[in-house]
């Protein structure tokens, strides 16, 4: 059985058919091609899969594509603020955009002026504080932080902590994931 | 030494991907007609299959292809070939594949799986490393003498034993004989998961012309690659194996896993591409667990705390197959004596076959199993002798001019274990921290309350109290609470990598026609940083900006260097080596071709900045740029070519180890650290909250801090997990009681301690830069250093991990203090 739903993903209007025993997760994965939002349980256990939907911060794997109806969701690349122009275009000479760079955690790198510059600021605080590793848990934690600010513009780590509670990284031991939130705001 | 891009905490290269979700893990990829696999796995332990019937599922919807062991050509492994990749007529653990449907896409491929019949006749069950060793035990490889085997692995014939070794020195009777104190205790580790936040994925397309493509999440393209030809009769050139993001390996990804299951299901749906992503729950008991060890310690002392001599017996839980665990007992076996000089020393490692599923690499691989031991006994006997365990470990320390348990000599490049205590204890406070316990016992023999005489084996009997320390000065923290109690702990550790004699790796350096490089190197890039830090090692041996450095991010079997695998934290130090090797070949060749356009000699040219030049006039140079397509003169000539230099590097000197003594050259270079702990321990609950960990690590020239403390940090919170939370519970059916991640608690944010990770830089001669491996280490030790501060806490001695509220409540109890 399917039902055909209506949403804003990242500020675009979709309209699909979709079975009812699909998640939004799947949806988004396969049905939409943003592969961005991972898929780590399946189960709501991890967190990997986190998307905002209506300003909260849900797990995309425990939610069906059809409650989604009528939403408005936000995923990981919803987030670069000028996403047709990433990085590449603005860079000198012949670097590439794969960015070495990130004054915070290399003030002595020259490395692409402009590199990254249309990131988010919670995406390159990130980068600023290690807070990345294999990178699988990262687009979830972003889009928690994303939330957290969204309503609280000024958290203590207590609420870091508790906006990040539930969600699971094995590489980085959390400590430089919290810093890397708590040091959004004063950017 | 100053250097430019060395020792810098550069950013890394792959991190715009990562934030932004461009980074491409294997789930992510789509092909076109992909067709999609479910599993059926074994829910029985130990049986032989009587009956196999998938034709209703082949008739269900979607479904292109169910596919059984059936017809397999051939049992594989790297080190025993001792197993199918599916099940042939016999299964050995829940959750080995015994069919697999191929269906247009999951939900159908799931469905179907239903539909199929399967028919048991159940064997015995035996799930414990030590039972399973025992004569009489339910034999689950009857067949295993006729396995083949790499040399170097012993097996115990009528036995579930596939590897023995055994390390000796010296004369053990003698020492034990002489000794003022001997303690003997028992120590468990149990099973754990790795949980990799991306679970195992791998898509592969046999082709009509024969040979196979497959991307996968793997740390070893190139194992994957030989396990796979010798499987279905290829030739290498034919087998191509591409490994894009890895979403964390921690050794579950090395070796091969679900690969070769694939491949064999590739094999009866030629021209279409099939993925297989496990779930959550297969992740459980469809790849490879951690640890799982029994280890039977007994240590001789002298009055003044020196170790005489050590006596231990492993047992390694090497699950339904061995073939992924015999390294793992050979690493246990040679480091159970820890980062200390024993003269005297009697360790039998023993891998068992059981019915759980296979044991892996997993982070540590075989060192913490056997440092779980060492460590705390290193604490007990401080405290029967009365002395600090500061002391105690300063005193027997291995360093330069001392002698390990093989029988390698340290030099003074090794690195210092004694400056790593030092530096933890400081940092936790000072060694007033870290008294003797008073009222020691003086006896000259200690039967532990752990020991062997105690319990069923294998698991000790959990706690006994003895005399805690009484901290006092600077360390007399009073806890936050009432009914909360504190204590530190350290522990001191020694790693080396367990690699064949000759592995190898390779790193090939193009010079691009902006004058920069790319760098194609065959390590894996699983989150641990390893690409940014070879870029930061090419651009420093050819003197170019870091900008100017591209390492290729997917490493494809067709293009890549070789790599033996991406494991035993030996990437910067081999693949740096190799980088190193490939830059130095590439300024050989640009300084060659220079000589010939500048008509200056070779000799007197260097390459610096971009440019090679004149070293007595630098006004003559020409740009790598102009280089690098083959520079033309005037009339168009060409004068040069394209450059490209290549490096291969293999560790020098290695050998097999003795099968009687064990005594060898099978370690490159070592790893020295201690981490120490403190704890609160709530003595209402028994719940331990983990305030601090430090961590301090000898690892030669650091060349990404940020990096360096990113490894450091996750594995001590990983191992944080093992001390107090993490475990895999089989029921006596061998099912896995805790598949979930709810059921089975790793550490989350809110369980952060303070972590802290501090280097010393005695630079490795062997290594790139001087630098040595990392990324395993901060999870050797940091169990023992838990409990040990338990110890301090509570007085309460604990055997077996992990250390559960539960377990303090149960242990508070036996002591009769009221909860
Ligand atoms: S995938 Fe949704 S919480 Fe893990
Ligand atoms: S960075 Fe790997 S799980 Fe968080």
């Amino acid at each position: 059985m399917n039902y055909t739903i209506t949403l804003k993903v990242n500020g675009r209007t979709v309209q699909r058919d979709v079975p009812a025993h699909l998640t939004l997760l799947e949806f988004i994965r396969s049905g939409l091609q943003l592969t961005g939002t991972k898929h780590g349980c399946g189960n709501g256990e991890c967190g990997a899969c986190t998307v905002i939907m209506d300003g909260k911060a849900v797990r995309a794997c425990l939610i069906l594509a059809v409650e989604a109806n009528g939403c408005a969701v936000e995923t990981i690349e919803g987030l670069v603020e000028s996403p047709l122009a990433p990085f590449a275009g603005e860079l000198p000479g012949a670097v590439t955009g794969t960015g070495h760079s990130h004054p915070e955690i290399n003030g002595a790198s020259p490395v692409g002026e402009g590199v990254g510059a249309g990131l988010h600021p919670i995406q390159r605080a990130f980068l600023a504080k290690g807070a990345v590793q294999c990178g699988f848990c990262t687009p979830g934690m972003i889009m928690a932080a994303k939330a957290l600010y969204d309503r609280n513009p000024n958290p203590d780590r207590a609420a870091v902590v508790e906006a990040l509670g539930g969600h699971l990284c094995r590489c980085t031991g959390y400590q430089p994931i919290i810093d890397a939130v708590l040091a959004v705001q004063t950017e | 030494m100053t250097y430019q891009t060395v020792g810098q905490s550069v950013a890394r290269l792959d991190g715009i991907e990562k934030v932004t979700g461009e980074a491409v893990f294997v789930d992510d990829i789509s092909l076109p007609g992909m067709l999609h696999a479910r599993v059926l796995r074994s829910q029985r332990a130990h049986a032989l299959i009587t009956g196999l019937d998938v034709s209703e599922a082949m008739a269900q919807p979607g479904v292109v292809a169910v596919v059984t062991g059936r017809g397999l050509p051939r049992r594989i492994g790297a080190c025993i070939q001792d197993m199918y990749p599916m099940a042939v007529d016999r299964v050995r653990y829940v959750g080995e594949p015994v069919a697999v449907v191929v269906a247009e896409n999951p939900h159908q491929a799931h469905h179907a799986l239903a539909s199929i019949k399967v028919s048991y006749q159940d064997l015995a069950v035996v799930t414990d490393p030590w039972e399973a060793s025992r004569p009489g035990a339910p034999q689950i490889h009857p067949d295993q003498a006729v396995y083949h085997r790499l040399p170097g692995i012993h097996p115990l014939p009528g036995s579930n034993i596939f590897h023995r070794l055994q390390v000796c020195r010296g004369n053990t009777a003698d020492a034990f004989r002489e000794a003022f104190l001997v303690v003997e205790n028992r120590y468990w580790h149990p099973s754990i998961y790795h949980v990799q936040l991306e679970p195992h994925g791998a898509i592969a397309t046999y082709h009509q012309k024969g040979g196979l493509t497959m991307y996968a999440s793997s740390q070893a393209p190139y194992v994957v690659r030989h396990v796979i030809c010798e499987l279905l009769g290829l030739p290498p050139g034919r087998v191509r194996v591409i490994v894009p993001y890895v979403g964390g390996g921690f050794g579950g990804k090395s070796d091969h896993t679900i690969e070769p299951l694939l491949a064999w299901v590739a094999r009866h749906v030629p021209g279409r591409p099939v993925k297989l992503v496990l779930t959550r729950e297969e992740m459980a008991c469809g790849t490879v667990i951690g640890r799982g060890a029994l280890v039977h310690y007994r240590s001789a002392v002298s009055q003044d705390g020196m170790l005489l001599g050590v006596e231990a017996e492993v047992f390694l839980n090497g699950g339904g197959y061995g073939d992924f665990a015999v390294n793992i007992v050979t690493a246990a076996g040679i480091s159970a004596t820890g980062p200390y000089q024993v003269p005297n020393i009697k360790i039998t490692a023993h891998g068992v076959y059981t019915n759980t599923p296979p044991t892996g690499a997993c982070r540590g691989y075989g060192h913490p199993e056997v440092h779980w031991a060492c460590e705390r006994q290193m604490d007990i006997i401080a405290a029967r002798l009365g002395m600090s365990p500061v002391e105690i470990r300063l005193k027997n320390a291995l360093g330069p001019g001392k002698v390990n348990a093989i029988g390698q000599q340290m030099e003074s490049h090794n690195g210092r274990v004694d400056l790593c205590i030092q530096q933890v204890v400081d940092a936790l406070g000072g060694p007033e921290c870290f008294l003797p316990r008073t009222n020691p016992c003086v006896g000259s023999i200690a039967l532990e309350p752990g020991g062997i005489e105690a319990d069923p084996l294998p698991h000790p009997t959990g706690a006994n109290a003895s005399p805690k320390a009484e901290p006092s000065g600077a360390c007399a923290k009073p806890a936050a609470m009432p009914g909360k109690v504190r204590g530190k702990g350290i522990a001191a550790l020694m790693k080396c990598p367990i690699m064949p004699t000759n592995a190898q790796s390779g790193a090939i350096i193009k010079l691009e026609e902006d004058g920069g490089v790319m760098v194609s190197v065959g390590a894996i890039e699983m989150g641990q940083g390893c690409h940014t830090v070879l870029a930061q090692i090419a651009a420093e041996a050819l003197s170019l900006p870091l900008e100017r450095v591209q390492v290729a991010p997917q490493v494809d079997t067709f293009h890549s260097p070789y790599e033996w695998q991406t494991v035993a934290s030996h990437t910067t130090w081999a693949v740096g080596n190799a980088i190193r090797l490939a830059a130095a070949q590439l300024c050989d060749k640009i300084t060659r071709a220079a000589a010939v356009i500048l008509q200056v000699p070779a000799e007197r040219l260097e390459v610096v900045g971009g440019r090679v030049q004149d070293r007595e006039r630098p006004e003559r140079y020409l740009t790598l740029q102009q280089l690098a397509r083959g520079y033309t003169d005037a009339r168009g000539t060409a004068l040069s070519a394209p450059l490209i230099g290549e490096g291969n590097f293999v560790p020098q000197g290695l050998s097999h180890l003795d099968p009687e003594t064990g005594q060898g050259n099978i370690a490159a270079d070592w790893t020295f650290a201690c981490q120490g702990a403190e704890v609160e321990v709530d003595t209402r609950t028994g719940e331990v909250t983990v305030l601090r960990l430090v961590s301090a690590m000898d690892v030669g020239k650091v060349i990404n801090p940020v990096l360096a403390e990113g490894q450091i940090y996750g594995a001590a919170v990983q191992a944080m997990g093992a001390a107090i939370c993490e475990g895999i519970v089989f029921d006596r059916e061998g099912r896995i009681r805790n598949p979930s991640l709810t059921d089975y608690k790793v550490p989350g944010v809110e369980d952060m301690p303070e972590l802290q990770a501090l280097f010393v830089e005695t630079p490795e001669e062997s290594g790139p830069y001087g630098a040595r491996g990392l990324g395993e280490h901060g999870a050797v030790c940091v169990p023992p250093a838990i409990a040990n501060a338990i110890q301090q806490a509570t007085g309460l001695e604990f055997f077996d991990l992990p250390v559960t509220a539960e377990k303090i409540i149960r242990a508070q109890q036996k002591r009769g203090v009221p909860a």
